[in-house]
Parts: structure tokens; C-alpha cells; sequence
């Protein structure tokens, strides 16, 4: 038994820094606030709108769930994905005037944190499910917290849009599921396309082959989609490494890398292992012909190029999204998704971006082709399954790589396709460009990288 | 105590549990069967169990286990495996969960225990031991990187629903099982000699008690709770994979146990419960507009309590409610 | 295998190793001085990897040079750390220590999460992130200052702790905190100092890791543990033991990377920690 006095004492030290630990979450919350421009639409409950009645009815709010990790290890992507959605909706109430074709109505966006588990996932799924009663719902990113949603929605009959890009998402026999974006193993692809196109282009012969990827389910799907299209090319794949993406230090698998001593490396990175790689890489002095990344994040997103600084240059990388494409609409929303959140929006903002306009673009044509129940979910479905946008007849296909979005039985898009993205040094700052598949105006791709070192033994 | 005072004593548990159970079972009437509101109950309910399970080795044998996931992932698994591969009906396959890892614990337990492994150190292998687990059945050749689904089937023998009322009052159904295995435990002569080990392991020697082996008897029931339970917790989920050995997670577990009051049943089970419920409410309604802030709050809440009410619920329930009661209770230093 | 590779990656691993054992010493001198269980101490790692790097983004210098500035103010709030939240748990159970500090990381990491958000952080021009050649051998020159950094640093702990008379005191409260005030030692002076000292040491070591590699809000866990493990295998037997131990996981990890697989990597360290705290519980390098 300690002294009262004593007890007194440790009481009034822990209670000043409680007091100090409140005061720092006041400041970090003010701090975000001060950041935020906009606040999330509160969840208040508002007219419902999916009733059956024979007559026309009156549509006002039509409500987006949109489920994304807020915080764990993926909150990175959940964040830039709700913020790209905020402005989506802005666009589409204030700009385009709400959805017109059903009297003008707005998009409601209700969000909920999928947290870092498919139990977390599923209980945010139910809580919008029940509580909100969203007419379409937009989730999860992460494979296994999207499959998770999935199961409660195609429950419910509400139409889930994905921004999962794994493979196997789109074959669970789920019928209320669509996915815009293009499939994990199709980035894969992708990146290995592109160097035999370059290659071919430039008259090299691409001999060997290394691939290097992350092994979460997302990488997985990536990385062998790139070591089939490898093989399939006739490319001799030497080594195939998998590492966990938490990993701290990759110096052994840079080694082992030089030891094989590839004509390029393909990498299907996360985020924190991407810094790693490339500093370890240039710290190693390794100078492959090429070195392609893929999977929709890494290298070339602003905030790898801010922390890895030049060892990231001439990188590569696949994106679902292609920030600059030059279309008006393109142009214009990240024009102002750069004003408002002070960076360009990467993989995760941009698909959900053209994620809403597709939603948009279906919303209209429900109002048209079924007025009497455009929200009624086989009604919505038949909608988005006979959508047929292009550059031309719609803002959805102009934020897509490949400008065209059509929706397969299954709910995936039967044009996806990815862009390619390069760091290139422009005016001293080095900045992300289109390279591929067709260079924005005045850029070429660079290619082979301009220090490669040819080995004597290939 | 006196025989007759036993009797009365656990019969009011008994008496306890079954109101407990009772007014638990009820609930998804209440509600007219809102299933977010079934799901959420069905899921701070499993982690009550977890944590009145924990109470075992935590709170009456006084170790820091931090690998709970560790016993729920390998019973769970092996069940689920079990069923996608064999067809083997669950009923079956969470008793051998519960037998593999109990076997797991055992494994562990014996050598940990021989070579009088304790406090820190034997948190630290609990840890570690969750972390080796993922590494193993992230392997190629047992489960790999890719997510495994439980089959889309229902009914009882799969022991999976459409709707989760039904799994909900089995994990009611269970937490009753699990509450009652915690009072024969406390209330036998096991539970004594845990008790004891907890307060000074040598003099609990020195008085006779075979001190590895009853670590090793509450170890062993808590793995095999763990285990059984993890089915459930797997059709919960809905899926499975090597992230299912969760070592945050699992630290979780151990915190909600220490928060609720170590050797307190009623302490555990509160606390597993309530701070499931508050951290899915900090999530949905904070986590949505500050990342973090909930988990944020969550550890605060953990050093408040830590410091200034160290017997954790139970300790504030007892100084408010019980206070004549404070000194018959659980002794503690 | 190659034989360059392997070198390559043994030489990586004990320079790795050193790091560790930096990071890992603080974590002793605070478990063996004041029998406090720090858990979560490499959240101080990654909080203090975050101010490296403002600093290094501030002045644009590279993170090594920040650490000038990190040691002193992570000094500072190491002691405001141990007035406020250890000070109260001296003394407690295990399990309440355990429970307040983890508590005390989740704020930590959600605070880190709140300012930063979970884009990794990095310094974009470090100074040496080159390698040395020599035949096929790469030393990268990044790690080979920090492991040097870190062996003066651990050297200058131990003549610290064995020459000087603060170090005597630190030892005796280590010894007997009951008897220790006896002597005229300021018990309550050498447990700010010793919390002060391991908080510093964590701020060197994520300046120096700064060098080549980046910060998120979930880096700590792992420093956590391998810190834990090197400490476990050390025993308390002093600077050399945590030494040692800090080479055999970095040694470990490498071996891992390159002949099984870097997702088992932790695996492989985990298991060597069973069986030293199996087979020698007092760890490898203990006096008693």
C-alpha cells in the first residue's frame, strides 16, 4: 500500500498528461477539421425512396453507401477514396444539377469505416444496410473486407459497386455486383505489355525476367498475371520472390535480385515497401534494362515521389485510373480534386471517381427507362448491364484508361484496361506522366532506363 | 466455506447465468429482428466469451496470454477445412478444433511451464507464438496469400444462416457453457490452486501444489474454448486465411480481460462485450471523420483505467456498489 | 545458393543487427533499471522516425543529422513520459503495466494516424544511400554509418552504466531499488534519467534508420518485438549481451530473407526465441 500522499501525487501527474493527451487529440482533430473543407453529409434520416408505388414517384435523395478502411493498415486508400467520393457528389448535386432524369434528385453519400477486418467490414455493410437503406453501395478496396461486404448486400439486393480489384471477387456468383476498374491479374499484364511493346519498339530484346511482389491476395493475383504474360511471351522468368509487405528492411531480396542479374523487374508493390525498394535499389546500384511496376500503387503516386525523391525515377507503374487523360471531364475533375485536397487523385480516388459517374450515368438512364421504379434493384440492375458508355456520351468513360465502359454478366467491365504512368524529370521536378498506351501530348516514354548497364553474360 | 454455503453461492451464479442467458436470448425479439443490431450482439458476444475464456489463464492463473488467436484461428481453420474438404459437419469439426488446439496449447505449454516461463517472458511467446502461426499458414504449402471462403450453404448442419439470429443464440447458448465451465473452475479446488499460483507461485510450490500442471489444465480449457469457438467466429467473418492469426488483435483480447477485472467473470464478460459495442460505435461514428480517433480513445480509456482503477471493472462495480462485500471478493495485493 | 548472396545478406544482417541492438538497448536499461515492461517500445521508434523526418523535410538535411536534434527532445519526453503515465504503474503488476503501456501505443500510433494519415513518410535526398563495391559485395554505406553510430553509442552506454557514478547508482537501484535510496541514491532522479536515456536511444536509432527507409503510423509493432526478443535473449547481463543478441536476429533475419522466404522471416526469429527462452530462460549472455 502505497502513501496517500504519494498516490495524490501520481493522480495529479496522470492527470496532467491525460490533460495533455486531450489537448493533442483537440489539436489533431482541429487540425484535420482546418484541412477538410467539406464534412461528411450527416446521416440524418431522410425521405427513403425505394417504394413500388404505380405512379411516378417522388424521388429527392438517393442515397450512395460508401464502406472503405478509415483506419488501420489500409486507411490510406479508404481516405483518398472518400474524399474522392465528397467530390463526386459536390460535382454531380451542384454542377449537373442531381440526377435529372428523376426530377432533379440528389446523391446522398453515407460512409462508414470498413476498419481493418472482414468482421469490421461486415457490420459497417449491415449498419448501412439497415440503418440507411442505400439504394447503391460503393466498397471495400481490400479483397477479403470487399467479399465480406458483398455477401450483405447481394443479401439485401442492393447493387455493390467494387473497388476490389482481385480476381475472384466478380466469380462468388454474386448477382448485384458490378466493378469498373480493371482486375488485379490485368495490371499484370499490363506492365509486361508494355516492356515488350517498348521493347519491340525500340528494337531490344527483353531475354530474362524477374518478378517481385507483395504477397497479399491483391499482389498474388498481380504478380502471377505478369509472370503468365512473361511466359507466355517467351520470357524466362528467373526467380519469382513474395515478401510480406510490412516488411522492414529488403536489402536480402535486392541482393538476390542483382545475383540473377534480369534484363527487367517487374514489382507489384504496396505503398511501404515501394520506398524500400527503390532507395534499395539505387543504394545497391542495380541497372536493369527496365524496371516496371504494377498494381495501382507505389512508385509513381505523388506521395512516394515526396518521400522517395529521385530513386524512384523512370519507374513505371499500372494504375486503374489515369489522372491525365486528356478529356475535358478528366482534366476537370482532377483539376479540382488538386485544388481541394492539394494533391493529384491516385488509384484509389480515381476509381471511385469514375465509379460515381458510372453510378450517375445509370441513375439517369433508370429514371428513363424505368420511371415508374428506377431504384428497384433488378430494374437498376438491367440498367447498368445494357450501359454502353464511350468518350462521347458520357463523363464515366472519360475519367477510364480505356474510355469505355461495358458491363459483362458478371459485373465486370468487358473494356478495362489499365495506364501506365512513368516519373520523369520535367523542368528539374520529377513528375508522373502518361506513357502508355498512348502518351499524353509532348511526353515519350523512356525507355530502356538511360543507366542501364547491358550485362556481358545476356 | 462451508458446503451449504457453496450450494447457495453457486446457485445464485447458476441463477445468474441462466437470467443472463435468458434475457440475452430475447433480445433479437426486442429489436423485431434488426440483423445489424443481431450481427453486432453476435459479435461482442463472441468476443465475451473470448475474454470470459481468457479469464481462465489471465485472470485465475495469473498469466499474460496475448495469443488468443493463435487457438481461435487453428480451431477455426481446421473446422472450416474440415468441412470445405471432408464435407465433415461442424458439430464435429469445432470439437476437433477445440482438440487441435487445445493439442497446440499443450505443445506449448508443457515446456513453457517445465522451464518456469512467467510474466513477460510468457507474454512474449503468447505473441510471438500468434506471429509464427501466421507465418506457417501463410506458406504456399498450407493456406498461402489467398483469402478462403466457407462455401455458400445454410442451415444447421453447416452451422451458417442467411439471417444471424440463429448464430446468435448459439454463441448465447455457448458464453452460458463457457460462464458455467468459469464457475466450476473458480469454485473447485482447481480454481484455488490457480488462485494461488497467481498470488506467489512459490509459495504455491512450497505448499504442495503441482504448479506446472494446473497451468498447463488452464492453458489447455482456454485454448479448447478458443478453439471451439473458432468456427464461429469464422462464419462471422465469412472468410479465412492467414491474417485470421491476429496478433493485435489477440492483444486485445488480454487488454478487455485486465479492463474487466482479472478472476471476475461478470468483470470479463462486461468488459469483452461493452468494449466490442463502444469500439464498433467509435468506428462508426468517429473512425468515419478522424482516422483513429476511436482507437485513440480506446487507449486512453486503457491508461485511465490502468492507473487509477487497476482491478478494472470489477474493481469499480465492487468500490460502488458492494462496498461492505470489497473484502470477502477475490484478494488481491 | 551463391555464395556472394549469401555473404551479401549476412553482412546486411549484422549491420541490420547493430541497429536493433540500439533500439533493443534502451528497452533493457528500462526493464532492468526500473522493471518497468515498456511493451509497445517501438512506437517511440516510429514517433520518433515522424520528427526525424519534419526536421530532415525543415532544414533538408539528411535524417542521420537530425538526430542532434531527436536525442535531446526525446530525452525530454522520455522524463515526461515516465512523470506522467510510468511513474504511477512502478511497482504494479505485470499485467497493469502491460496494459497501460500498450494503451499508451495505441494513442501513439492514432496520433501518428490522425497528423500523418498512413502515406509512408521518407526523406527524399538522403546523403549516403549508395553502396560500396567490392567484387560482388554491396555495403550499403547508409547502414554501415548507422551500425557505427550504434556501436559507439551502445560503447559509450556501457561506459556510462561501468564508469561513471551515475551508472554506479543506476546498477544499485537495478540491484535493490530498496536499499539503493539507503545509500543516498536519488532513486526517483535515476528513473527519469534511465526512462529519459532508453527513450533517447530509440530517437537515435529511427534518425539513423531514416536513412534509407520510411515511417508509417504502424512501423512500431515490429521494432516491438525484435526489441522484445533481443532483450529476452540477452538476459540483462549488461550492453554486451543485448549486442550479441541484436546480431543474432539481424544474422537470423537475413538467413530467413534469403533461404526460406522473407514472409517467414519473423518466423524464424520467433522460433529461436522460443527455444532460447526455453532452454536458457535467463537468456543467452546472462551474468547470474
Amino acid at each position: 500500500m502505497r502513501s496517500n500522499f504519494k498516490k495524490a501525487l501520481s493522480k495529479a501527474a496522470s492527470i496532467t498528461i491525460v490533460v495533455i493527451i486531450i489537448i493533442a487529440i483537440a489539436a489533431g482533430a482541429g487540425w484535420w477539421w482546418a484541412t477538410t473543407q467539406q464534412e461528411a453529409i450527416p446521416t440524418t434520416t431522410s425521405f427513403s425512396s425505394t417504394t413500388t408505388a404505380a405512379t411516378k414517384p417522388k424521388i429527392s435523395v438517393i442515397k450512395i453507401g460508401l464502406i472503405e478502411p478509415l483506419t488501420g493498415a489500409h486507411a490510406v486508400f479508404g481516405i483518398e477514396a472518400k474524399e474522392a467520393a465528397e467530390l463526386a457528389i459536390n460535382v454531380i448535386n451542384n454542377e449537373l444539377g442531381g440526377i435529372k432524369s428523376l426530377g432533379g434528385a440528389k446523391l446522398q453519400l453515407v460512409v462508414q469505416d470498413a476498419g481493418s477486418t472482414p468482421d469490421n467490414a461486415r457490420l459497417a455493410a449491415e449498419k448501412l444496410i439497415t440503418q440507411s437503406h442505400p439504394n447503391i453501395v460503393i466498397g471495400a478496396y481490400i479483397s477479403r473486407l470487399t467479399a465480406a461486404v458483398a455477401e450483405v448486400t447481394n443479401r439485401s439486393h442492393t447493387i455493390l459497386f467494387m473497388d476490389g480489384l482481385v480476381d475472384d471477387l466478380t466469380q462468388h456468383g454474386w448477382k448485384y455486383v458490378f466493378r469498373v476498374a480493371p482486375k488485379a491479374s490485368a495490371h499484370g499484364k499490363s506492365a509486361v505489355d508494355f516492356i515488350l511493346d517498348m521493347a519491340k519498339k525500340k528494337g531490344l530484346k527483353v531475354k530474362t525476367a524477374v518478378v517481385l511482389n507483395e504477397d497479399s491476395v491483391f499482389g498474388t493475383y498481380t504478380g502471377n498475371g505478369a509472370v503468365l504474360e512473361l511466359i507466355k511471351n517467351g520470357v524466362k522468368v528467373l526467380d519469382h520472390i513474395t515478401y510480406p509487405y510490412d516488411i522492414t528492411d529488403v536489402s536480402s531480396i535486392i541482393a538476390r535480385i542483382k545475383a540473377d542479374n534480369p534484363d527487367v523487374i517487374i514489382s507489384v508493390p504496396y505503398f511501404h515497401d515501394a520506398i524500400l525498394i527503390a532507395k534499395a535499389i539505387k543504394s545497391e546500384g542495380l541497372h536493369p534494362m527496365f524496371i516496371a511496376a504494377a498494381g495501382g500503387c507505389g512508385y509513381t503516386d505523388p506521395d512516394s515521389i515526396k518521400a522517395a525523391g529521385d530513386a524512384v525515377l523512370y519507374y513505371t507503374q499500372t494504375y486503374s485510373f489515369n489522372p491525365y487523360r486528356h478529356t475535358e471531364w478528366a482534366k476537370k475533375l482532377v483539376g479540382m480534386f488538386k485544388q481541394k485536397y492539394g494533391k493529384i487523385p491516385t488509384e484509389a480516388g480515381g476509381i471511385i471517381l469514375y465509379t460515381m459517374f458510372t453510378i450517375y450515368e445509370g441513375l439517369e438512364k433508370a429514371g428513363q427507362m424505368y420511371p415508374s421504379d428506377p431504384l428497384n434493384p433488378d430494374n437498376l440492375r438491367k440498367v447498368f448491364l445494357s450501359l454502353d458508355l464511350t468518350d462521347s456520351n458520357s463523363i464515366a468513360a472519360q475519367l477510364y484508361p480505356t474510355g469505355h465502359i461495358k458491363f459483362l454478366p458478371n459485373g465486370d467491365n468487358e473494356y478495362a484496361g489499365t495506364a501506365i504512368l512513368q516519373v520523369q524529370k520535367i523542368n528539374g521536378t520529377l513528375t508522373p506522366v502518361l506513357v502508355w498506351p498512348e502518351p499524353q501530348p509532348g511526353i515519350q516514354p523512356i525507355f530502356p532506363r538511360p543507366d542501364w548497364k547491358p550485362s556481358s553474360s545476356s | 466455506m462451508a458446503f451449504g454455503e457453496w450450494m447457495s453461492e453457486s446457485k445464485k451464479y447458476i441463477i445468474g447465468i441462466l437470467v443472463v442467458g435468458a434475457v440475452l436470448a430475447i433480445i433479437p425479439f426486442a429489436t423485431s429482428f434488426d440483423q445489424y443490431t443481431i450481427l453486432l450482439l453476435a459479435t461482442a458476444l463472441i468476443y465475451g466469451i473470448f475474454v470470459v475464456a481468457w479469464n481462465i489463464i489471465g485472470g485465475y492463473a495469473g498469466q499474460l496470454d496475448l495469443g488468443a488467436f493463435a487457438y481461435i484461428a487453428l480451431g477455426g481453420i481446421v473446422a472450416s477445412q474440415l468441412m470445405i474438404v471432408y464435407g465433415i459437419t461442424p458439430w464435429i469439426g469445432m470439437f476437433l478444433g477445440a482438440a487441435a488446439s487445445a493439442g497446440l496449447a499443450i505443445i506449448i505449454g508443457i515446456p513453457t511451464f517445465r522451464f518456469g516461463i512467467r510474466e513477460v517472458w510468457y507474454a512474449l511467446l503468447s505473441a510471438a507464438l500468434v506471429v509464427i502461426m501466421n507465418n506457417i499458414f501463410h506458406m504456399p504449402q498450407v493456406l498461402g496469400s489467398l483469402d478462403h471462403y466457407l462455401p455458400s450453404v445454410s442451415g444447421w448442419f453447416y452451422l451458417e444462416f442467411p439471417t444471424y439470429e440463429n448464430i446468435y443464440w448459439f454463441v448465447t447458448v455457448a458464453l452460458m457453457f463457457v460462464m458455467l465451465i468459469n464457475l466450476m473452475i473458480s469454485h473447485s479446488k482447481v480454481g484455488y490452486y490457480l488462485r494461488a499460483i497467481r498470488e506467489d507461485e512459490l509459495v504455491a510450490e512450497a505448499l504442495g501444489i503441482d504448479v506446472r500442471k494446473y497451468k498447463l489444465v488452464a492453458l489447455a480449457t482456454y485454448a479448447s474454448i478458443l478453439g471451439f469457438m473458432g468456427y464461429v467466429y469464422v462464419v462471422l467473418q465469412g472468410t479465412f486465411s492467414y491474417h485470421t492469426f491476429n496478433a493485435p488483435e489477440s492483444i486485445g483480447i488480454a487488454i478487455m480481460g485486465i479492463i474487466g477485472g482479472l478472476g471476475s467473470i461478470a468483470g470479463t464478460l462486461v468488459s469483452g462485450f461493452s468494449l466490442k459495442l463502444i469500439g464498433d460505435y467509435l468506428r462508426g461514428s468517429l473512425g468515419a471523420t478522424i482516422p483513429g480517433l476511436n482507437l485513440l480513445i480506446y487507449g486512453l480509456l486503457l491508461v485511465i483505467i490502468g492507473i487509477f482503477e487497476p482491478d478494472g471493472f470489477a474493481g469499480i462495480y465492487r468500490k460502488y456498489f458492494h462496498k461492505e462485500k470489497s473484502a470477502s471478493k477475490v484478494s488481491k495485493k | 545458393m551463391d555464395p556472394i548472396l549469401v555473404t551479401n545478406n549476412l553482412i546486411d544482417g549484422v549491420l541490420m543487427g547493430m541497429l536493433y541492438s540500439l533500439v533493443a538497448l534502451g528497452l533493457a536499461l528500462i526493464f532492468g533499471v526500473m522493471d518497468i515492461i515498456n511493451f509497445p517500445h517501438g512506437d517511440y521508434v516510429m514517433i520518433a522516425a515522424y520528427i526525424s523526418w519534419l526536421i530532415a523535410m525543415a532544414f533538408w538535411v539528411d535524417p542521420s543529422v537530425t538526430a542532434l536534434l531527436t536525442v535531446p527532445l526525446f530525452f525530454l519526453f522520455g522524463v515526461a513520459i515516465y512523470k506522467s503515465v510510468i511513474h504511477p504503474i512502478l511497482g504494479a503488476e505485470p499485467l497493469i503495466q502491460i496494459a497501460v503501456t500498450v494503451g499508451l501505443g495505441y494513442v501513439l500510433e492514432n496520433i501518428a494516424l490522425a497528423i500523418w494519415h498512413a502515406e509512408p513518410k521518407s526523406f527524399p535526398a538522403p546523403w549516403f544511400n549508395f553502396g560500396l563495391n567490392f567484387g560482388g559485395l554491396s555495403i550499403s554505406v547508409a547502414k554501415l554509418i548507422a551500425a557505427t553510430v550504434s556501436v559507439i553509442s551502445l560503447y559509450l552506454t556501457h561506459w556510462l552504466l561501468t564508469k561513471t557514478k551515475f551508472g554506479l547508482a543506476m546498477r544499485a537501484t537495478s540491484a535493490n531499488r530498496l536499499i539503493a535510496p539507503l545509500m543516498g541514491i536519488d532513486v526517483e532522479k535515476v528513473y527519469s534519467v534511465t526512462f529519459g536515456l532508453g527513450i533517447a536511444l530509440t530517437a537515435l536509432g529511427a534518425s539513423l534508420y531514416m536513412m534509407w527507409a520510411q515511417t508509417n503510423p504502424y512501423l512500431g509493432s515490429s521494432f516491438s518485438l525484435l526489441a522484445w526478443v533481443i532483450v529476452a535473449m540477452g538476459g540483462l547481463g549488461g550492453v554486451v549481451g543485448v549486442i550479441y543478441s541484436g546480431l543474432i536476429v539481424g544474422v537470423l533475419e537475413a538467413l530467413g530473407n534469403t533461404f526460406i522466404s522473407p514472409s517467414a522471416r519473423l518466423a524464424v526469429i520467433y522460433l529461436a526465441f522460443f527455444l532460447v527462452l526455453w532452454f536458457r530462460p535467463r537468456g543467452l549472455f546472462a551474468k547470474r
